[in-house]
């Protein structure tokens, strides 16, 4: 697990993330979110469609502040940072596109706040994975569903400038 | 509230600090209220230009066009979060020996042009462009970086962009002597690169003749 402060808001505690893979108890963890499970603190993310870390923290950043001042569109802090990842405004779309589904098999886990150890704890006790790097993510991007859910422009092809546009569009969202 | 922010620049809209954001330096623009004026007035005509600079930002981005990254946009107070470029102005560069070559001159001023047909393709006219307004990136060897979209907005008006162009000319030949040359080749490569760039020159000659204001006699 990582942790990274929010430097523009440190009184809400630390980004706290991890990744996993081979997960196996997707279906589960899916309807656990359905039911609105307390005991689901954090938020699940589809691996494939993260092209940074850059990009989580931006989502969870703007949930951190959204939540601050009351403005949050969902119900909760750990929806609200996946529904920030998408471009869309439409809410079941984007928690269907950028959360978990029943055939998921790599996931990341965000939690913002909290005592690390007792999170990283929580998370690996409710997902069944394999628990390993950020460094892996390259190999589980999706770019076809990345290009095609962030509109990217087929000219560019750089990781950088792609990486860029996508932030871009979780920034202007609200403000478009 | 602005944490571990340096203050790097100051105008008379927005202040401009540098700040870690996400694990990255950044940039943060914040337009401050303004004590005359009516504070729901205020407020409204403040938020409503941090995301009327947001939005020229990203679309030109869209348009690929050098320019920032935003990486948020903050209303409640007033804040653009947006990439920090490592870099020097364009005005500083020219000022250096490198800068002074007829090479470098020719190279920037084809990257001025092009940018700027680029960016008034997509109707977005700057209305402050001068040579502290451009940068240049150090990652990919000097291309020309457009910043401040504080004044920008997005007009379709030939008059618009003709004036662009003139505050540029005017900016260049104010702080940088003997750059006529620069300025033409600015102008042949934004002809080249821009839609409706004939007329938009032929006008500039006409605002060359009356100034920036359009005169409202008669």
């Amino acid at each position: 697990m990582e942790s990274y402060p929010i430097d523009s808001l440190p009184t809400s505690g630390d980004i706290h993330m991890a990744c996993f893979t081979a997960v196996k108890n997707a279906p589960d963890l899916k309807e656990k979110l359905q039911n609105q499970d307390k005991s689901l603190t954090f938020a699940m993310v589809e691996s494939n469609l993260i092209m940074d870390v850059f990009q989580l923290l931006v989502a969870a950043t703007k949930a951190a502040h959204d939540n601050k001042t009351g403005k949050l569109a969902t119900q909760t802090v750990s929806s609200e940072i996946i529904y920030n990842l998408s471009p869309s405004k439409n809410i079941a779309e984007s928690l269907k596109r950028f959360g978990i589904k029943e055939d998921t098999t790599s996931l990341i886990a965000v939690k913002i706040g909290g005592n690390p150890d007792e999170i990283m704890e929580e998370m690996s006790r409710t997902v069944s994975g394999n628990l390993v790097s950020f460094s892996k993510l390259d190999q589980e991007r999706d770019m076809t569903k990345l290009r095609q859910y962030y509109k990217i422009d087929p000219k560019v092809t750089e990781d950088k400038e792609i990486l860029n546009w996508i932030i871009g569009a979780i920034a202007m969202k609200n403000v478009q | 509230m602005i944490y571990n922010a340096q203050l790097i620049k100051q105008g008379a809209e927005a202040k401009v600090y540098l700040a870690p954001f996400c694990q990255r330096q950044a940039i943060i623009k914040e337009r401050f209220t303004k004590a005359y004026r009516h504070p729901t007035l205020d407020k409204k005509l403040t938020s409503r230009r941090v995301v009327q600079e947001a939005r020229c930002l990203s679309r030109c981005q869209r348009a690929r066009i050098d320019t920032p990254t935003v990486y948020m946009v903050d209303t409640e107070n007033y804040l653009i979060y947006m990439e920090y470029i490592e870099g020097c102005s364009v005005r500083e560069y020219l000022v250096t020996p490198e800068g002074q070559t007829e090479a470098a001159q020719t190279k920037v001023a084809q990257d001025i042009g092009r940018a700027l047909g680029l960016m008034h393709n997509i109707d977005v006219v700057h209305g402050d462009l001068t040579t502290s307004n451009l940068l240049m990136r150090n990652e990919t060897g000097g291309s020309v970086v457009l910043i401040d979209f504080g004044l920008s907005y997005v007009s379709q008006l030939i008059e618009d962009k003709a004036v662009d162009l003139y505050v540029l000319e005017r900016a260049f030949s104010s702080t940088h002597p003997n750059t006529e040359v620069m300025f033409e080749q600015i102008l042949k490569a934004y002809g080249e690169s821009g839609k409706a760039s004939k007329q938009i020159l032929k006008k500039l000659e006409d605002v060359r003749m009356r100034g920036r204001k359009r005169s409202m006699l008669g």
